[in-house]
């Protein structure tokens, strides 16, 4: 087990490294300067954008500027180039905002997708499942965007209350519980929205996880020998189909940093998307790569983690 | 079965939990009829939040748009774009101007003249204008007074290049031994001063003046470097234009310290200090210091004309005691930084400024909002809104359903919604021109746009005014030249070129291009092809290009197109000058200054006039136009300038597109008449296409006015 954990890390140190120099040269080979540079305006003269670039360094080799940004990184100096914020800051300020939608997302799609998935499956066949698989199908291939218009539309226009922003604008000063409502309120719609494409994926996981346990030997004996057919759901097929699951928890972690540029760009949310989205835009070397290397991080330990979960909840395997 | 039950029951609370807190959000009546404070709060929407609240900082439109409220520059341009005083009551312009007595230049009636000879014979002459012709007669009444300078000597260290190829940089010890000097002080500001001058001291009086034979070199460099360390060091001419401005005493920060010219300074100063990568720092190259003169007034003298420095002082004024190096060292040392290191960009000011505009700064959430409360100190009265709050909805559709639910009284409404919510009895709508222009450009160094008749046609065979009423939805107007068409400096006589294909043809056929027999145009056996390319991400563009391409296909050229992203186009092609043609828009400022975009010494690449746009006329001009601070003066060669543009047809000019707005009706500008009564007005766009200008008037009413103008 240790020997796995010393290994594991090793190897993902190597990895990490590799993606570090990977995303570093696509980001700098792409084509495009910072938007503090504007080449199109009369009023930038090559004096002011050598002087720019010499403050950024980007006039020195790609190796030094590798070097540069990672000092930087590691010392906890790393400087947006839009504002001039500490990157780390900035990001955590995104952080604990995407972190709500996230969890109030996930909560959702993990609490609902397991009670559809397993009565579609008992029910294989017949009208739940038939529905509910139409279901799926229509809130996966729905583009996101668009549902996020409807939903929009429809509970301003018959609900008449706000649903952008991450509180109800200019309520400033009213009672501490109706701001906290206020801001699950303003949670809700977004994370339903985040949630329908979970919802649909995963509850036809189970759904076909528990197909496949109900067709196992000792499930058949389970019936056989005449429990009730909840027991043999929810007790013996059930914790069996829950082991891909379990893995599974462990890779939605890099979802903590990633956010969803669409939804937080239309419901107005301030999360981590937008932020490294705007900074892709203006090319601001500086925060797209330290996202980049957290979620580079995430990744790794989820799959880490994912790992270690597996020797948990199923004796046969040895690492 | 409990693992049942909990699987129904979990979900069930965690929605209905969800569900419920719909009963305590307050509704849209709730927030804005029900609520008569939503009366005293402007709220406007932007797709992006600012960078940096500094305005010798930032340079995007979401920062300026607040800046210019929270800070106030000394000048600014009222309804008719002339400049109007802000934080400066009045200002002067008059000029000093300077020249080295050229002791080897034999000068008309008295041969080697030293600096009294010559004080004497400009003494005369002043008194006995009626000698000479009438340009000298002019520029002799504007001299003021004359004085002489005694020469003098000093020794510098200057950089020079050691080894041309390699780029190296040493350091040579100079010494300058300055012959004598004249200092005149004139009236205005007087660019032919020179140039006049030498047909009383001599055609080449200035001219053959060596600066090289008064300096000595510490060590031994080539001629050609001498010359240009001589040049540098010993300039024999030299304009020195100064603004002197008159502060508005007893104008506060918001903090209550009085605004002084100790400010003015300060700004300045922060701007050409390298350390904070200021982008406006072009804009004040010119100046060559500025000096308090007293608390209320500053004087700026410039290193050579630069007619649009006025303009430049419309930038908001920081507070000197909040930003100087003991405020900002004391930062740095409050914040665990290294003081040498650290300088205005890294202040946190940047994020909480104060300057003495009409609003305070109060909150920034990033991405969220920025508030901000009318200053009730300010010099020319509070603002009728109590609170300004800037909101960043990223999304435009959202921006729409919010300004519907009136959560927001403006948006960056787009000209189809314009046209839809014009018919709307709640709304009041405005448009006008903006500054700036869409065009196509060619590249003239390339067959065959080479020949004027080609551009002219290819401009002939585009009905503009069809882009105009379909792409645009009517939201824009026809532009024949570079000048911003809501000034004087563009001249309305000048008509765009029809819509003529048929002509367009003609014109082709005596350019030697023939159809062949498969339609396509032909000379010598070559086909008229070419490729026309604009930047991605721009619906607006590609709907040109389509529109162009038919277009030309229609009179028989062979046009491929290509849509680029961004960087890549700017990058790859336009910087480098490979293109045939493009559809680009420029963005422009209200002076006349064409050099970057037109000048043909800018036609390298990465350089702005891409297109290699070469004419002896217009560079004179513009460089006359950049020295020139009389505006007739310079409307005149404006004018000039742009017959000739419009003439060669370098741009097909498309358009200047409107910038368009939507606002509630119940928002009307309130001011008080002489008895003291409120007076209601309805808001009017200003001829030069700006609605709110009048914005500290304005309020939002419970109930939408009648106007009698209405009708």
């Amino acid at each position: 087990m240790l020997a796995f954990i010393g290994r594991s890390f090793i190897q993902k140190i190597v990895t990490l490294f590799f993606v570090s120099v990977i995303s570093f040269l696509i980001i700098h080979l792409a084509p495009g300067e910072p938007s503090q540079i504007d080449p199109m305006n009369p009023k930038f003269t090559p004096e002011m954008v050598e002087r720019f670039r010499a403050a950024f360094h980007l006039d020195e080799p790609l190796y030094v500027q590798y070097l540069y940004f990672y000092k930087d990184l590691f010392t906890g100096k790393t400087f947006s180039w839009k504002d001039n914020r500490p990157v780390l800051g900035k990001i955590w300020e995104r952080f604990l905002n995407s972190l709500s939608l996230f969890i109030v997302g996930t909560i959702l799609t993990w609490t609902l997708s397991f009670p559809i998935g397993i009565r579609s499956a008992i029910n294989r066949g017949h009208a739940f499942d038939r529905s509910t698989t139409f279901l799926a199908y229509l809130l996966i291939s729905i583009p996101g965007f668009f549902f996020a218009y409807l939903l929009i539309i429809s509970v301003v226009s018959y609900f008449h209350v706000p649903v952008i922003g991450m509180v109800t604008f200019g309520l400033e000063g009213s009672s501490a519980i109706r701001s906290v409502m206020d801001r699950v309120w303003h949670l809700f719609i977004p994370s339903v929205l985040g949630a329908t494409g979970g919802v649909a994926v995963l509850s036809r996981y189970v759904r076909s996880q528990m197909l496949e346990v109900e067709g196992q030997d000792y499930v058949r004996t389970a019936k056989a020998k005449g429990l009730p057919n909840d027991q043999v759901y929810y007790k013996h097929a059930l914790r069996n189909a829950l082991l891909p699951f379990v893995t599974m928890f462990g890779m939605i972690l890099p979802g903590l940093i990633g956010g969803s540029v669409i939804i937080e760009s239309i419901f107005a949310w301030p999360g981590m998307g937008r932020m490294a989205y705007e900074a892709i835009l203006a090319r601001d070397y500086p925060v797209i790569l330290t996202v980049n290397f957290f979620s580079a991080v995430l990744v790794l330990a989820g799959t880490f983690i994912s790992d270690l979960l597996y020797t948990v909840v199923d004796p046969r395997i040895k690492l | 079965m409990t693992i049942k039950k909990i699987l129904i029951i979990a979900p069930t609370l965690v929605i209905i939990f969800l569900l419920q807190s719909y009963l305590w959000v307050p509704t849209y009546e709730e927030q804005t009829r029900g609520n008569p404070k939503r009366l005293t709060k402007f709220i406007t929407a932007s797709i992006g939040d600012a960078s940096m609240l500094n305005p010798i900082l930032s340079a995007d439109t979401a920062s300026s748009s607040i800046e210019s409220l929270v800070f106030e520059g000394l000048v600014d341009r009222d309804e008719n774009l002339h400049f109007r005083g802000r934080l400066a009551i009045s200002w002067e312009i008059h000029e000093e101007a300077f020249f080295y007595v050229n002791e080897k230049a034999a000068v008309p009636g008295l041969g080697e003249a030293s600096s009294a000879d010559i004080k004497a014979l400009l003494t005369k002459a002043i008194n006995q204008p009626g000698l000479y012709d009438i340009t000298l007669q002019t520029t002799l009444k504007n001299i003021k007074e004359i004085a002489v300078l005694p020469s003098r000597s000093w020794t510098t260290q200057q950089p020079y290049q050691a080894a041309p190829q390699k780029g190296q940089t040493e350091k040579v010890e100079v010494t300058v031994d300055a012959p004598a000097g004249i200092k005149l002080m004139l009236q205005q500001v007087d660019q032919d001063l020179f140039e006049n001058l030498s047909k009383l001291l001599g055609e080449n009086y200035f001219s053959s003046f060596s600066s090289d034979a008064y300096l000595s070199f510490g060590k031994e460099i080539s001629d050609e470097q001498k010359h240009t360390l001589g040049r540098k060091l010993l300039s024999s001419t030299e304009h020195n234009p100064i603004v002197t401005f008159h502060l508005r005493p007893d104008v506060k920060f918001h903090d209550g310290h009085i605004l002084d010219a100790g400010d003015v300074k300060f700004t300045y100063e922060s701007i050409i200090n390298p350390k904070n990568l200021s982008p406006r720092i072009s804009d004040y190259e010119p100046v060559k210091r500025v000096e308090v003169i007293d608390d209320l007034t500053v004087r700026v003298t410039y290193k050579r004309l630069y007619s649009p420095a006025l303009g430049t002082w419309a930038m908001g004024i920081l507070p000197e005691h909040l930003l100087n190096k003991t405020a900002l060292e004391a930062e740095a040392e409050k914040r665990g930084k290294d003081p040498a290191e650290f300088s205005l960009r890294q202040s946190l000011f940047n994020r909480n400024p104060l300057g003495s505009g009409p609003f305070v700064f109060k909150e920034w959430k990033s991405d969220q909002y920025i508030a901000l409360d009318r200053f009730e100190g300010y010099w020319e009265g509070a603002p009728n809104y109590e609170h300004y709050m800037f909101r960043i909805i990223p999304d435009l559709l959202t921006q729409e359903i919010e300004f519907y639910a009136g959560t927001i009284d403006n948006y960056g409404v787009q000209p189809h919604q314009v046209e839809r919510l014009s018919q709307d009895p709640t709304y009041q709508h405005f448009s006008g021109p903006s500054f700036g222009y869409s065009y196509i450009g060619y590249n003239i160094r390339r067959e065959p746009f080479n020949d004027v008749r080609v551009r002219r046609a290819l401009g002939m065979a585009i009905d503009v005014d069809k882009i105009i009423k379909y792409v645009l939805y009517e939201q824009g107007e026809r532009i024949t030249g570079p000048f911003v068409k809501q000034t004087d400096y563009y001249d309305h006589n000048i008509k765009p070129i029809p819509y003529d294909p048929e002509g367009a043809l003609a014109l082709l056929n005596a350019a030697g291009w023939q159809r062949n027999q498969a339609g396509w145009l032909e000379k010598d056996g070559k086909k008229l092809q070419f490729t026309l390319i604009t930047n991605n991400g721009n619906p607006l563009r590609k709907d040109i290009l389509a529109i162009a391409q038919d277009a030309w296909k229609k009179i028989g050229i062979d046009v491929r197109t290509d849509l680029l992203e961004w960087s890549v186009f700017i990058q790859e092609r336009v910087d480098k000058g490979d293109f045939d043609a493009l559809i680009l828009g420029w963005s422009m400022g209200i002076e006349p200054d064409l050099y970057q975009i037109w000048h043909s010494s800018q036609t390298n690449p990465y350089q702005l006039n891409f297109v290699g746009f070469k004419n002896k006329e217009a560079d004179d001009l513009i460089i006359r136009i950049r020295k020139e601070y009389n505006h007739d003066k310079q409307v005149a060669y404006s004018h000039r300038l742009h017959e000739i543009i419009a003439r060669e047809q370098p741009y097909t000019f498309l358009y200047v597109a409107k910038w368009t707005a939507i606002l509630d009706k119940r928002i009307v500008i309130k001011q008080q008449n002489d008895e003291g009564q409120d007076v209601f007005e309805a808001i009017k766009p200003t001829k030069t296409g700006s609605y709110n200008f009048y914005f500290n008037r304005w309020i939002k009413l419970s109930k939408a006015p009648y106007f009698a103008l209405d009708g």
